[in-house]
């Protein structure tokens, strides 16, 4: 054994800067934010140990709950949309025929995926601004009387974080599903014509059964992403919106950052850790042990 | 595979209008980008510029100043990206040896950092980098996610891939572990590599939370911040004189070439690298 170490020292020393950055950028923050949490925090650091009173203040400060309400709200919108919705253009992919139509698609409904959320934002303002080719179509065709100011209304705020979301990501989790299409053997379908199953028969009993462990994976990374929303809506939050799309992890920023209470923010952001952590893990029992029955 | 017409009409009718709502907004973006101040504050549809006019551009540049920008993301994006291949290429290739005494706890590590996302960590990050003196340099930049689990799972996934025959006659000849990683596995597995680097090329294209955490020094501002003030109209270039959407819809469309032109070399990769990942669970 001793012998097996000694002779594999290099591989050790080719590790070693990877478990060194990992423990100093990832398990060290942890701990700090774990230790911040139960600090009074003074200007200069943390003056000294007040046990739960971080937590306390916390669960007794409204806005954390809007911000945890907030969060779960728009999780729950973009894993379910966004998990289901994709299925359909997987599906159409399948039907189309010429392979440089085919490959367009995919790229015209990836690309979305790789812009940063700065260049979303900033495309949709320009397209759903009260001026802009949204709100002149939808006047022109009668359906509104005023145009709607979309980043600016709160009842707009949250479908607006969640469908650019799924907007983002449906060519993403499209190609994932399309992948898991392509893996289904074609004798299966051929044989299902010859029963004279139709079209809706295939999709319902062969398609989307074959689809559902690629479902159940698109379901999990999703909710987990979708739980720790910052960007999207750091972005599209103003004045008008803050309260409708203020999420846990902006809050612990604002709070954090720009105000400086580091223990309040510390607490709120562990109780996201585990808030998400308890979440994902229901989720994955619920999700494993279905298939069995 | 189906066969009915309206199942294929319908497909069509979704694919086209998932299509339309990438291309169309993207189109009126360039359109207005090209448009004169004075017209692209115009109410409408705006798909071909009226006035056509590069002031929005002009304007980018001599009063925003936005080379600087550029210049910070690309020194951020070619350096951390070199070294986040290296390492995860590194990662990769010690979890693979298979007699390596504590091999399942170095993969438990790495693993476990998947449940320790950036966004949970923002107030301690900030603490932890301040303590280490990153704040204010484009080294934080470069070190926020230098490497990661996805990667050197990614890496591992493709280094399996390479035949042990290979490598064991290789090693027969005396060949040591750089010599194996640089002339066997990085070349025998480079569409990992080069799935591994396109991702994380656009992952420092698009950094956004880390420079908005770490960095307010002007000289320091990448491409993503810049354009965050630009669009949200938060940079004041001087006190009588506002943002036109020309200026901010150029700042979009130049912060797009570098994608687009990238785009083409590496878009096999980025779909079939998350492919790959997704059919890992």
């Amino acid at each position: 054994m001793l012998d097996r170490v000694r002779r594999h020292w290099m591989l050790y020393l080719l590790i070693a800067p990877i478990l060194a950055y990992f423990f100093a950028f990832l398990f060290y923050p942890m701990g700090q934010g774990i230790f911040l949490s139960f600090q009074k925090a003074g200007l200069l650091g943390p003056v000294g140990f007040v046990g739960f009173d971080n937590y306390a203040k916390v669960f007794s400060t409204p806005a954390v709950w809007q911000a945890i309400w907030n969060t779960l709200i728009i999780a729950a919108g973009i894993t379910i949309v966004g998990t289901l919705v994709p299925i359909l253009p997987a599906i159409a992919l399948l039907q189309i025929t010429p392979d440089w139509l085919k490959r367009g698609f995919q790229t015209a409904i990836y690309t979305p995926y790789l812009l940063s959320w700065v260049i979303i934002v900033g495309i949709w303002l320009n397209t759903l601004s009260p001026l802009g080719l949204v709100n002149t179509l939808l006047l022109a065709f009668g359906i509104i009387d005023q145009p709607i100011n979309f980043f600016a209304d709160p009842a707009w705020a949250r479908p607006m974080v969640i469908g650019l979301t799924v907007w983002k990501d449906v060519g993403f989790h499209a190609l994932i599903y399309l992948a898991a299409l392509l893996s289904l053997s074609p004798d299966i379908l051929e044989a299902a014509d010859i029963d004279g199953a139709n079209d809706f028969k295939k999709i319902r009993d062969i398609l989307l059964p074959h689809l559902m462990p690629m479902i159940r994976v698109v379901f999990l990374i999703t909710l987990l992403g979708s739980l720790r929303t910052f960007d999207s809506a750091f972005l599209m939050l103003n004045g008008r919106t803050a309260d409708q799309i203020r999420t846990l992890a902006i809050f612990t920023y604002e709070r954090g950052i720009l105000n400086f209470d580091l223990g309040l923010a510390s607490a709120a952001g562990v109780v996201l850790l585990i808030v998400s952590l308890l979440i994902s893990g229901v989720a994955q029992i619920f999700t494993r042990t279905r298939p069995e029955t | 595979m189906l066969k009915s017409r309206s199942v294929r009409f319908l497909s069509y009718a979704i694919l086209i209008a998932l299509a339309v709502t990438m291309i169309v907004p993207l189109w009126s973006v360039v359109a207005t980008a090209f448009s004169s101040k004075f017209a692209s504050l115009q109410p409408g549809i705006k798909l071909w510029p009226e006035t056509f006019s590069i002031e929005g551009f002009e304007t980018l540049f001599r009063r925003l100043n936005f080379v600087l920008p550029f210049a910070n993301t690309l020194y951020v994006t070619v350096v951390g990206t070199a070294l986040h291949v290296l390492l995860s290429a590194m990662g990769g290739y010690v979890l693979i040896q298979q007699d390596l005494p504590g091999r399942r706890i170095i993969a438990g590590i790495i693993l476990l950092t998947l449940t320790i996302p950036t966004q949970v960590i923002l107030v301690p990050l900030f603490v932890v980098f301040k303590q280490f003196m990153l704040l204010n340099t484009l080294l934080s930049l470069i070190v926020s996610e230098m490497v990661s689990a996805f990667s050197i799972l990614l890496m591992k996934t493709y280094f399996e891939q390479v035949p042990k025959s290979m490598i064991e006659s290789a090693r027969m000849d005396g060949a040591g572990h750089f010599k194996l990683l640089r002339d066997f596995y990085l070349p025998l597995a480079l569409p990992g590599v080069l799935t591994v680097t396109a991702f994380q090329i656009v992952h420092k294209y698009n950094l956004f939370i880390e420079p908005l955490l770490f960095i307010n020094d002007p000289q320091k501002i990448t491409l993503q911040i810049a354009l965050q003030s630009v669009i949200l109209g938060e940079s004041a270039t001087s006190t009588n004189d506002f943002i036109a959407p020309n200026v901010t819809m150029a700042a979009i469309v130049l912060a797009l070439v570098p994608l687009l032109v990238f785009y083409p070399f590496m878009q096999k990769y980025l779909i079939r690298g998350l492919t790959v990942g997704g059919v890992k669970e």
